[in-house]
């Protein structure tokens, strides 16, 4: 099959990235060589950046065959869902492989470097894998690779025992949700007979409503497990803060879009919508992981945890404008259907943005403090101007500030929730309006979440010896979530830029799509409110005052400490009393010595979250399969007479079963 | 007489809107005496929709009713339980055994219930839809007054509420009872309230408080 | 002609800001049986805090300084989005009201940070609460909204606005009076006023908005006090505009619009001493009541939503 030159830059990604760099970077010391590779790791992901666009926009198509060399069929084919999300990870890869540059040199030893930059290498290519895969093989494998590569990375960080666990879990729930996936492909195979995505796509009409009904139940549990719904999330809080920062944002940022990537192919393009009670199911998970990731994330005061709560959320927020999608594909407005989706898909894009701008964040105050709990930072702005600047830009973004991106993909999925009131006649239309009061919900507790991580950490004094010490990181991490931050502050302002092109591309997936120019006018007006902002704010600063600096008055007291500020854990505290049937606090107060009550030594206060899924859920489900287990152990018995019996047993059988088939 | 013809007419049309708002009001209101207020505010646009519709129908009988409840409803019974409460001395605080906000939301499920209740029964009395969902609204709001109150005092108040909502749902699907019926049922009423009255000052005189929830002491 | 009208519009919203402060404040006066300041002091107070110097606290970073610019300019632009003599606005755009609602929020954002800054705990203690009170207040703004759009077919709050305007002004409609309801409990939530917070306490642990801007002075905060006045405004004149709007210029006639004018200060009047006296007349909530407060007018603009469905007048 003769390469086209797109083909061939697309070849020149993978190979840079799979092949080449790794063993430079793991074989050689000097630094040239190094930086060498590194360039050529950027270089290639910006390549990889230009097939997507030219994928997207201009729809060119990439199909690189190499079912020859390998034993099943492996064919890579980029059409513009893939194209979409091959944007979001070339696009991400660049600013933390820059940031990379300057971080992994810093932290690790030599000989864990030189794993962390291959593992890192193939780790973006195991998901190009998936996201371009046009095959069901191909596609699994590189849902594997994404696996054991980040579980590879987060036992570099770190080889404790409650690592080891940690990533035990993860490789757990992990393969559970493959098994899934793989079961929701085999269910294809007797109708398309082979697992190429063409045939499937072709042959999804013949396919009966009960299959189609377990095909869409497994590829939710299964994409579901890997994008963080609740109650199958229980493995991301205690995965995704203990690997390297990087490695973080990448895992938060990009890996758990190749589960929406994956939930996308497999719902709007294999099934063409799914049941018809599959939106309101889609709708309901998300409304509960949107609402319960805030909650929790409001409750955590170790930034990386409460980051990884807040991706919970965030994904709950695309599956949310999934499910309406749904909804409408189900009610035959695609118009609306169109909208949702693009709202989705273009959350995704943005949650990618600002995620791994605010894990690449905590990288640099882990690297300046060493330590990520809130409690112990404060005063980091004045320390770190450059670092603060762009983690407050990811914090409005988060937040769903105007101007900022996460505004503009909240405010696509707000729009075709109002236009649920279409549906008249069907339970939707009263569903979907009131999703608006909950999704406005979420929104407003993710402000207050990112007011108590910025304010905290950044602002006020600082409340530990370690953040009066900070001091700003070098310039190729400060250049890495510079780009971050400009991205989303382009999107924010010039939303029309994408969601024209978004909204009018997504014909091929739901066909029909594309509301009128004037439903979009707000990309219009966006501009013309940053315009005035901005000029309002620069006019009201130049005008001449005069000002001083005053010690803040402390009612009389000698001087305010720090310790007299509010904490991370009080600021929080009115919404965790609010919610706190959802939170279950657990508290015990120790007095030492308890007999004197009055006159205590030291006072111990502890507060637990104690509503568990694992107790709940997971512990129950375990207990099943290990008595299953136990069970079946009872064959095992040692006795190699007992085993000749088996074979003997088996001949009998399959004797017998022969004698009956005549 | 253009102009009452119009009011009534638009009194005919909107009542029931202003009927909800009672209701919400009702079941967030902490104070015994807000409570006693609106009542009395709902027994006046129920006498004032019985005007309305003896207007419309020329019904004689219909005029005496809207006096009727006027006079007891309105000024009596609320002054009587205004009394009452002077007399118990209680705490005019009440505890609720839900939170307004719960409150609030089980009121909302009770109008939205009692409008899917009466879906399709409005078309064969050719009566519009809220006319028949104010009342089953107001019987269940009634109701659960009753249950979620502490204080004997509320209890006697939803069951007032609850006979209110009879009382209109009478009204807007026959266009008015017998006037001897309305006469015997007022009678009722008022010999009700006035053992009740009695039975609140001896529960008040024996246990030294009207609060329900702890006749639970009284178990076996 | 239309941009110029609107342009005014929005001027007069953020000129008269302080008036509208004052007349409030003056009607308080009144019932609290006091003689009260003159209905233009706030012009006098923002003057005077222009001319003051601005004192900065030590810990204050870049955030601090900024903030009260920021804080004004989006503000400016809330005023922007809401009519006031004829059925449309400056910034006016389909589904503008969830843009109207996040600008404020954003304000909302920044303000809270600049608390954080000021090293002290009323300002950490203000942003806390401010950030229980505008997560639960968003979703009774957005669902009133929501309502009201739904009821009117239109997507932007000048479309809504000009439906309003065709309907009979007797044909009060339950989803109107339950949106109203739940859309003055969510203004008095948003602006700070009793009884959800006080805004002339003097007493820090029983400061929201107060406590956040405790540690700003002289122009910064004149503009502080300015916007928070503007916001009031824009607020009151949404109620006016969505629930009243009877006697605005539907056709650009400069005659219709030297009426609509007087009839809109009647309306907006209305509503002043409405709010003067349920301040006067209320205690202020337990901040712990705060959200029972603020769950009722949700309930109430979610049972305003479902009745969309079955009553559509």
């Amino acid at each position: 099959m003769p390469l086209g030159s797109i083909d061939f830059a697309f070849c020149f990604l993978l190979a840079t990235l799979g092949i080449f760099a790794p063993f430079v970077l793991m074989a050689s010391q000097a630094k040239k060589i190094r930086v060498f590779a590194i360039a050529l790791i950027v270089a290639s992901n910006i390549i990889g950046c230009f097939v997507a666009a030219l994928c997207f926009w201009r729809q060119s198509v990439v199909f690189v065959d190499v079912s020859r060399f390998t034993p099943f069929p492996f064919t890579l084919g980029i059409d513009r869902l893939s194209a979409l999300f091959l944007l979001l990870i070339c696009t991400v890869a660049v600013p933390v492989t820059i940031f990379s540059a300057s971080y992994v040199d810093d932290h690790y030893g030599q000989r864990r470097q030189n794993w962390i930059w291959a593992f890192l290498s193939l780790f973006l290519v195991s998901m190009i894998l998936v996201v371009t895969a046009s095959t069901g093989f191909a596609f699994l494998i590189g849902w594997e690779l994404m696996t054991l590569l980040s579980a590879g990375l987060v036992l570099l960080e770190g080889d404790s025992p409650e690592h080891r666990h940690n990533v035990f879990l993860y490789l757990l729930m992990m393969h559970a949700g493959a098994a899934a996936v793989i079961g929701s492909f085999l269910l294809f195979l007797p109708y398309s007979h082979t697992l190429d995505f063409a045939s499937i796509r072709a042959t999804s009409g013949v396919v009966p409503a009960g299959i189609r009904m377990l095909v869409f139940s497994l590829a939710f549990l299964g994409f579901g497990t890997k994008a963080g719904l609740i109650p199958l999330h229980i493995w991301l809080p205690r995965a995704h803060p203990i690997a390297p920062s990087p490695v973080s944002a990448l895992m938060s940022g990009v890996m758990l879009k190749t589960a929406v990537y994956g939930f996308v192919r497999f719902v709007f393009d294999f099934l063409s919508g799914g049941p018809w009670w599959s939106g309101y199911v889609v709708l309901l998970v998300a409304a509960v992981t949107g609402l319960l990731g805030i909650l929790y994330a409001l409750a955590e005061n170790d930034l990386k945890r409460l980051l990884a709560y807040s991706s919970v959320e965030n994904v709950g927020i695309i599956f949310l404008g999934l499910g309406t999608s749904m909804i409408f594909l189900a009610h035959s407005a695609p118009v609306w259907a169109g909208l949702a989706l693009a709202g989705a898909l273009l959350h995704a894009f943005n949650h990618a943005m600002f995620k791994s701008l605010l894990f690449l964040g905590s990288g640099a105050i882990s690297k300046a403090t060493q330590t990520v709990d809130l409690e112990e930072l404060g005063g980091l702005q004045s320390r770190m101007p450059v670092t603060g600047a762009t983690m407050l830009v990811a914090c409005c973004s988060i937040a769903g500030l105007p101007l900022f991106n996460g505004f503009v993909s909240e405010w696509v999925i707000f729009r075709s929730l109002l236009a649920g009131a279409v549906l008249i006649g069907t339970k939707a239309q009263v569903i979907l309006p009131l999703m608006v009061g909950i999704l406005a919900l979420i929104g407003g507790l993710a402000a207050a979440c990112f007011v108590k991580v910025f304010g905290v950490a950044f602002l006020g004094r600082p409340r530990s010896e370690a953040a009066e010490q900070a001091q700003e990181v070098p310039l190729a991490m400060r250049a890495g979530m510079s780009l971050l931050a400009a991205a989303c502050i382009v999107i924010g302002v010039f939303p029309g830029l994408f969601l024209r092109p978004l909204v009018s591309l997504l014909q091929v997936f739901v066909p029909g799509a594309g509301v009128p120019p004037e439903t979009l006018s707000i990309a219009h007006i966006i501009p013309i409110t940053a315009a005035i902002v901005l000029g309002v704010t620069i006019a009201v600063a130049f005008v001449k005052r005069r000002e001083r600096v005053v010690r803040t008055w402390a009612c009389g007291q000698p001087g305010l400490t720090s310790r007299m500020q509010y904490t991370a854990t009080v600021f929080s505290k009115p919404i965790r009393f609010v919610f706190s049937s959802v939170y279950r606090p657990n508290r015990k107060i120790d007095r030492l010595p308890s007999d004197q009550a009055y006159f205590p030594v030291s006072v111990t206060y502890r507060s637990v979250r104690t509503t568990s899924y694992e107790k709940a859920i997971y512990r129950p489900i375990a207990e099943i399969v290990l008595s299953a287990a136990n069970q079946l152990r009872r064959m095992q018995t040692g006795n190699i007479q007992v085993y000749l019996l088996y074979i003997f047993l088996t001949l009998v059988l399959l004797l017998a079963f022969l004698r009956f088939q005549q | 007489m253009g102009l009452v013809a119009f009011a009534t007419g638009k009194i005919l049309s909107s009542f029931s809107v202003f009927l909800f708002l009672t209701i919400l009001l009702l079941v967030v209101s902490r104070r015994f005496s807000t409570s006693v207020m609106l009542f009395s505010v709902q027994s006046a646009i129920i006498a004032a929709e019985a005007f309305a519709t003896g207007f419309r129908e020329r019904l004689a009988a219909a005029y005496v009713v809207a006096a009727l409840i006027v006079l007891i409803k309105v000024i009596a019974i609320p002054c009587a339980f205004f009394g009452l409460a002077n007399h118990l001395k209680t705490s005019s605080d009440m505890k609720a055994s839900t939170t307004p906000t719960q409150s609030v939301f089980i009121a909302a499920a009770m109008i939205y219930l009692s409008y899917a209740a009466v879906q399709s029964y409005g078309l064969s009395v050719h009566v519009p839809d809220d006319a028949l969902a104010a009342p089953v609204a107001l019987i269940l709001t009634g109701a659960f007054l009753m249950v979620s109150r502490n204080k004997a005092l509320m209890q006697m108040l939803g069951l007032l509420v609850l006979e209110n909502g009879i009382f209109l749902a009478a009204l807007t699907t026959t266009f008015g009872m017998p006037l001897i019926i309305e006469i015997g049922v007022f009678f009722d009423i008022l010999i009700g309230l006035l053992l009740m009255g009695i039975f609140a000052f001896r529960i008040r005189d024996t246990f030294d408080h009207l609060d329900v929830s702890k006749l639970r002491r009284l178990r076996g | 002609m239309k941009t110029a009208i609107n342009i005014i519009q929005a001027l007069l919203l953020i000129l008269g800001a302080p008036l509208v402060r004052g007349i409030v404040a003056r009607c308080k006066a009144f019932l609290q049986r006091r003689q009260g300041a003159s209905i233009f002091r706030p012009y006098s107070d923002l003057a005077k805090l222009f001319r003051k110097e601005d004192l900065l606290p030590p810990t204050a970073s870049i955030v601090f300084r900024f903030v009260p610019f920021l804080l004004f300019g989006t503000t400016i632009c809330v005023a922007a989005f809401v009519p006031l003599v004829q059925p449309s606005a400056l910034l006016a755009s389909r589904g503008d009201f969830f843009l109207f609602v996040y600008l404020l929020a954003m304000g909302r954002f920044f303000l809270s940070l600049g608390g954080f800054d000021g090293g002290s705990a009323f300002g950490g203690m203000g942003a806390s609460r401010e950030a229980l009170i505008s997560s639960l207040a968003e979703a009774p703004f957005l669902l009133s909204f929501v309502a009201l759009a739904i009821l009117a077919s239109h997507a932007d709050i000048a479309g809504i606005v000009s439906w309003t305007q065709q309907q009979n002004i007797f044909n009060i409609s339950a989803v109107h009076m339950l949106a109203f309801t739940s859309l003055a409990m969510v203004v008095i939530a948003e602006t700070g006023r009793m009884p959800v917070d006080n805004p002339t306490t003097h007493l820090e642990l029983t400061m929201i908005h107060e406590g956040m801007v405790l540690e700003y002075s002289g122009p910064r905060l004149a503009l502080i006090e300015w916007a928070s006045a503007v916001k009031l405004h824009s607020m009151l004149a949404l109620l006016v505009a969505l629930f009243f709007p009877w006697g605005m210029a539907s056709s650009l006639s400069v005659g219709g619009i030297f009426l609509a004018l007087p009839l809109y200060g009647a309306k907006v009047s209305v509503l002043m001493v409405l709010l003067a006296v349920i301040e006067s007349g209320m205690a202020k909530l337990r901040m712990y009541l705060v959200p029972d407060f603020l769950g009722v007018a949700s309930a109430v603009s979610a049972l305003a939503v479902i009745f969309t469905m079955l009553d559509k007048r």
